[in-house]
């Protein structure tokens, strides 16, 4: 509790009667280390008494120890003596848990010094009196000096101080002044504030849970303030104090707020955490109720826990401490719904209640089988009452607990596969909320484990990384409960924090049970367009969700032994159960894939470089179809979660994100990622493969080292062929295949090209390509021209090193001699390399073709370190364009496209067919620092429809609506005026 | 000595770590930041609604050298955390006054 000193002026000691004060303080000074010696006595005796016998009635003992002292002390003291003689007594008032005597080895002791009106001057010396002697002690005391006035109006300010109010215990003094306020905090209580009061303490454990997080799963357990802890069990206390004014923990029973079974039970946790809690104290010798690992090991030896059936001691240490904190964690959920549907409905209906199932009924608001014979009969209750406690939201009672571990012998291979049984427990899955888990009272019963025996392998399994924080089983049950949190908008976000990560909060977390409290709204407003909306929008989309749910509960199953990779293995048990279980085939498929790629997205999204299309390409060949994708990023963001803050956090999530937005845009275009695209790359390989082995590929004899030679040499051929290229001998060059390619280089080679580049180009072409690229060296580009028989148009291909408007400037070229471009693709090659391929039609004069191409040639070389030169290139093109006449002008225009590609914004432009239309275009592009990555050419009636697929250079995709605008007014003012005719 | 701060994708790190290793760089402590820089965030649309990444998820690795090895170190991670496209990273070097082995209490490069 909070300590709180009261104002006492400075001047209490009087001046007149210093001589004699002195004297007395002298005397009071060695008194009062008699005091504290015997305190220290008393509490050492306890306490080693304790560590070696595990003295039952400790907590009460060290209590009784601590009001012996004031009871002493206080008959002793002449100035309380005093105050009474003076008409204004004191009254000494246990408050926290020293009030509900649970005084653990290193607990404060919190005191009030309470008075009727007025604070006596005395007051001062009283404190050095009472106080002191506990600090030599060594004593974590804490004081409070208050008058009846005081505490009353400050119980309703603070709502600590009402808690310890609550708490309060007469110790000695004026007792009257004890009840005279405890009667005025219970009317005043019981006329105004016990609603409000009661809010208070929600909103209280609430904000608690959420700060220390939840002791029943955590590996590190808080025994104190986290969720299942002792402060819980307080909230219950001060719940039926509240309501109820009871004076034991008895009475929690006795005013029914408790049925016996569960009284006997939180009793008996109650005890063991207390005697951990002391052990811890002691050992850590300070008041320490965080239990750290380098503790757990120590304690479970000490309470006599052993290994056995490959169990470590340590591990059935924490497993019975968690189900201890479990309980309370239940019997405090329980208590909170009971406070919140305490203005409707009376504490218990001693009705019995039917369900949908006969032999389950719901009696004083718990499941309980009726009657418990029909079990042997029915064995199919035990899973149906989770069903029901799932579906109405319904706890089973302590005693239907035990039954279920009781009976759960009768699960054998023909329950386990009886289609109404598989079919509760895909039910039980679906219901397995953060309010209210079913599957975790399944699990803790002993029937997961008997239904899905597997299951046992992965039963408190700990793992001593830093990133669980929870054991396999419960990992395992967390991510199944995150994948339903996806069920409500906002639901992940509450529990995963979205964007804005908290890691204290996180810290082992238990999320906000319910999107009641403000804060929580106004965060979710804000995060309108977050994750969590995301994870509810694929969610709902999904259709078949059973193999989700069931991969969630299974992901980590081959976790059992630590010796192999965990998600093959996880794969294999996975499948032998879900056959077990008569799933249809293609559900199993799809379930084994999510187990076995649990990790591939998480793993791809921080180790590949996302912003590379071949990695979304990659993963979308994977993953093939658009549901499992879906369900697989689900898993992931579960798991992730379910683990702890480290493996999940705003960073990882919009890595995460990104990818799968990416990879999503690469399956829903079905272009690159079919399993037929994935085919005919596959087959494409293989025919290059075969190409480089045969050589069957046109070998050449005349290879020419020298260009300006293959030039002269050309030329000659055309002058003898009038220009015709149909003799293929001499129209290559640098695209010999010199010496065949080592099978290892070009396999690494066809890895690294985009599929696709791989998917549309014909191998002979790409082992042109290949050649080319080979022969590249140091030269800033190298082309080759081929022709298409009897045809006026060449296939120009050129290979070169990457710089931006490398494209806009061969464009240019071509519209600089005249050359026609008819159509075009432009590809990466390998690092920084662009591979453009022409189609263009030939000049006019073919006598001459040959000298035009070498002019082209120096031109391009020239251009493509000269950015001057394009500007002569610029002048010449149409200033107006007259369409056909008979035809009304169509308007230019330019659509820009985001949506379609992850990696591209695409460019499309209608316009009318004129010579330098492409370099018109890309020319702009290249001054607005656009990178054109792939260029499509297409004539439609007689308007052109061109498609760039852009990148700034700077920055990626072109996002900015006004840099949009930009784009479009600039290809716009680039384009020749249209003229009606 | 000079600390350097290097931002890199985060899928480089392995390979800024193993060739860092390589030229015998014991120690480096790495954080994963997110920001921007010219490299801007970029919106992602599914089924209409926009997802905005505005600040680039990417990993910070700090290094403290001695003043004559900065060369080689701010080499190696230009080097290894290189892919030639935009929002490769950046790397800082500032000077450091001293340095403290809190076990020994040596100091300097003696504590690096």
């Amino acid at each position: 509790m909070t300590v709180v000193e009261s104002h006492i002026s400075d001047n209490l000691m009087q001046n007149d009667s210093a001589i004699q004060n002195e004297s007395a303080t002298m005397q009071n000074q060695s008194s009062m280390q008699n005091d504290s010696a015997e305190l220290i006595l008393k509490r050492q005796s306890l306490i080693k008494k304790f560590s070696t016998t595990k003295d039952p009635d400790f907590i009460e003992s060290c209590t009784r120890v601590i009001d012996e002292y004031f009871q002493n002390i206080f008959a002793k003291s002449k100035t309380a003596q005093k105050m009474t003689a003076d008409g204004n007594p004191v009254a000494l008032v246990a408050l926290g848990g020293y009030g509900r005597a649970e005084q653990c080895v290193h607990s404060d002791v919190d005191i009030l010094i309470l008075f009727e009106k007025k604070l006596p001057k005395e007051t001062d010396a009283l404190v050095k009196e009472l106080i002191y002697p506990l600090w030599d002690a060594r004593l974590e005391a804490g004081y409070a000096v208050r008058t009846v006035k005081e505490c009353l109006s400050m119980a309703w300010e603070q709502f600590d101080i009402l808690t310890t109010m609550l708490d309060a215990r007469f110790i000695c003094g004026g007792s009257h002044i004890y009840s005279m306020l405890m009667e005025k905090f219970r009317n005043r209580l019981s006329s105004k504030h016990i609603q409000s009061s009661l809010s208070r303490l929600i909103e209280q454990s609430q904000k608690r849970h959420a700060d220390y997080g939840d002791s029943s799963y955590l590996l590190e357990p808080n025994l104190k303030s986290g969720h299942g802890g002792l402060r819980d069990y307080h909230n219950i206390i001060w719940y039926a104090r509240i309501t109820a004014d009871i004076k034991c923990r008895r009475d929690l029973e006795r005013y029914g707020f408790l049925s016996h079974d569960e009284f006997q039970t939180m009793e008996s946790s109650l005890s063991f955490i207390w005697d951990i809690r002391n052990m811890l104290h002691y050992i850590t010798k300070r008041k320490c109720d965080q239990l750290h690992f380098e503790h757990q090991i120590e304690l479970a030896k000490m309470f006599g826990f052993k290994d056995q059936n490959g169990h470590k001691a340590v591990e059935s240490f924490m497993g019975e401490l968690h189900s201890k904190m479990d309980f309370i964690k239940q019997i405090n959920l329980m208590i909170t719904e009971d406070i919140q549907l305490s203005k409707k409905a009376r504490l218990f209906t001693r009705i019995k209640r039917a369900t949908n199932y006969k032999g389950i009924v719901l009696y004083e608001r718990r499941l309980q089988f009726d009657p418990v014979e029909i079990i042997p009969r029915q064995p199919d209750l035990l899973l149906k009452i989770f069903v029901e406690s799932g579906r109405l939201n319904k706890p089973l009672s302590i005693e239907s607990r035990r039954i279920v571990g009781e009976f759960a012998y009768l699960v054998d291979d023909k329950f386990r596969k009886d289609i109404s049984n598989v079919e509760a427990f895909e039910q039980i899955l679906s219901f397995s909320l953060w309010e209210f888990n079913v599957l975790n009272v399944m699990l803790s019963t002993g029937l997961l484990a008997k239904f899905i025996p597997e299951f046992a392998l992965i039963l408190n399994k700990i793992q001593y990384n830093q990133y669980h924080l929870f054991p396999v089983d419960k990992h395992s049950i967390r991510c199944v409960q995150v994948v339903n949190s996806f069920r409500e908008k906002n639901g992940a976000e509450n529990n995963g924090k979205g964007e804005e990560w908290n890691e204290k909060e996180w810290n082992g977390q238990e999320w906000n049970e319910k999107d009641g409290n403000p804060k929580n709204k106004d965060r979710n407003h804000k995060n309108r367009n977050g994750a969590g909306n995301l994870y509810a929008e694929i969610y709902r989309e999904l259709r078949n969700r059973k193999t989700l749910l069931m991969a969630a509960l299974l992901h980590d199953i081959g976790k059992g032994d630590p010796a192999d990779e965990h998600s093959e293995r996880g794969a294999q048990i996975a499948r032998t159960i879900l056959v077990r279980s008569n799933y249809a085939s293609s559900d199993v498929e799809e379930a084994v894939f999510l187990v076995r790629h649990h990790l591939f997205l998480i793993k791809v999204a921080t180790r590949r470089d996302i912003n590379d299309e071949e990695t979304a390409v990659f993963c979308a060949s994977k993953i093939q179809k658009i549901p499992l994708l879906k369900k697989l990023y689900l898993l992931t963001v579960a798991d992730s979660m379910a683990t702890g803050p480290k493996a999940w956090s705003g960073w990882t999530e919009a890595l995460l994100r990104d990818l799968f937005l990416k990879v999503m845009g690469v399956l829903r275009n079905r272009e690159l990622a079919t399993k037929t695209a994935s085919r005919n790359i596959q087959k494409k390989k293989d025919e290059v493969l075969a190409l480089n082995r045969t050589g069957s590929f046109d070998n050449r004899t005349d290879s020419f080292d020298n260009r300006t030679d293959s030039f002269d040499n050309r030329t000659g051929s055309f002058d003898n062929r009038t220009g015709s290229f149909d003799n293929r001998t001499d129209s290559f060059d640098y695209t010999d295949n010199i010496n065949s390619w080592d099978e290892d280089v070009l396999v690494k080679e066809l890895d690294c090209m985009s599929h696709r580049y791989l998917l549309y180009v014909p191998a002979p072409e790409i082992m042109t390509h290949l050649n080319l690229y080979k022969n590249l060296e140091n030269r800033d580009f190298l082309w080759t021209i081929s022709p298409h028989d009897d045809s006026d148009i060449r296939t120009i291909t050129i290979c070169g090193k990457d710089k931006p408007g490398f494209y806009s400037k061969l464009a240019g070229v071509f519209f600089l001699n005249g050359l026609n471009i008819v159509g075009s693709q432009a590809y990466s090659f390998g690092n920084n390399t662009a591979l453009d391929i022409f189609k263009v039609m030939t000049p006019k004069d073919k006598i001459f073709e040959n000298k035009k191409w070498h002019k082209a040639e120096m031109e391009f070389q020239q251009v493509l370190n000269d950015d001057a030169f394009l500007e002569r290139i610029t002048d010449r093109l149409p200033k107006s364009i007259a369409p056909k006449s008979g035809q009304i002008p169509m308007p230019n225009k330019v659509r820009i496209d985001n949506e379609t590609s992850s990696f591209f914004t695409i460019i499309e432009v209608f316009a009318y067919d004129f010579p330098g239309l492409l370099f018109a275009i890309t020319n702009v592009l290249y001054k607005l620092g656009l990178d054109v990555r792939v260029a499509m050419v297409a004539t439609k009636i007689d308007q052109v429809v061109d498609v760039f697929y852009v990148k700034s250079v700077e920055n990626g995709k072109i996002d900015d609506i006004h840099t949009q605008e930009e784009i479009r007014s600039a290809i716009l003012g680039a384009l020749p005026v249209i003229i009606s005719c | 000595m000079k600390k350097i701060e290097a931002i890199i994708k985060p899928f480089k790190l392995d390979d800024v770590k193993e060739s860092l290793n390589e030229i015998g760089i014991q120690g480096m402590t790495i954080t994963e930041v997110k920001g921007y820089g010219r490299q801007k965030g970029h919106k992602e649309i599914y089924r209409g609604a926009e997802y905005v990444v505005d600040f680039v998820p990417k990993i910070k690795i700090e290094i403290i050298v001695d003043t004559e090895r900065v060369e080689e170190v701010v080499n190696t991670i230009c080097k290894a955390s290189n892919t030639g496209k935009i929002g490769d990273g950046k790397i800082f070097v500032l000077p450091v006054d001293d340095v403290i082995r809190v076990r020994t209490g040596e100091r300097g490069s003696d504590a690096l």
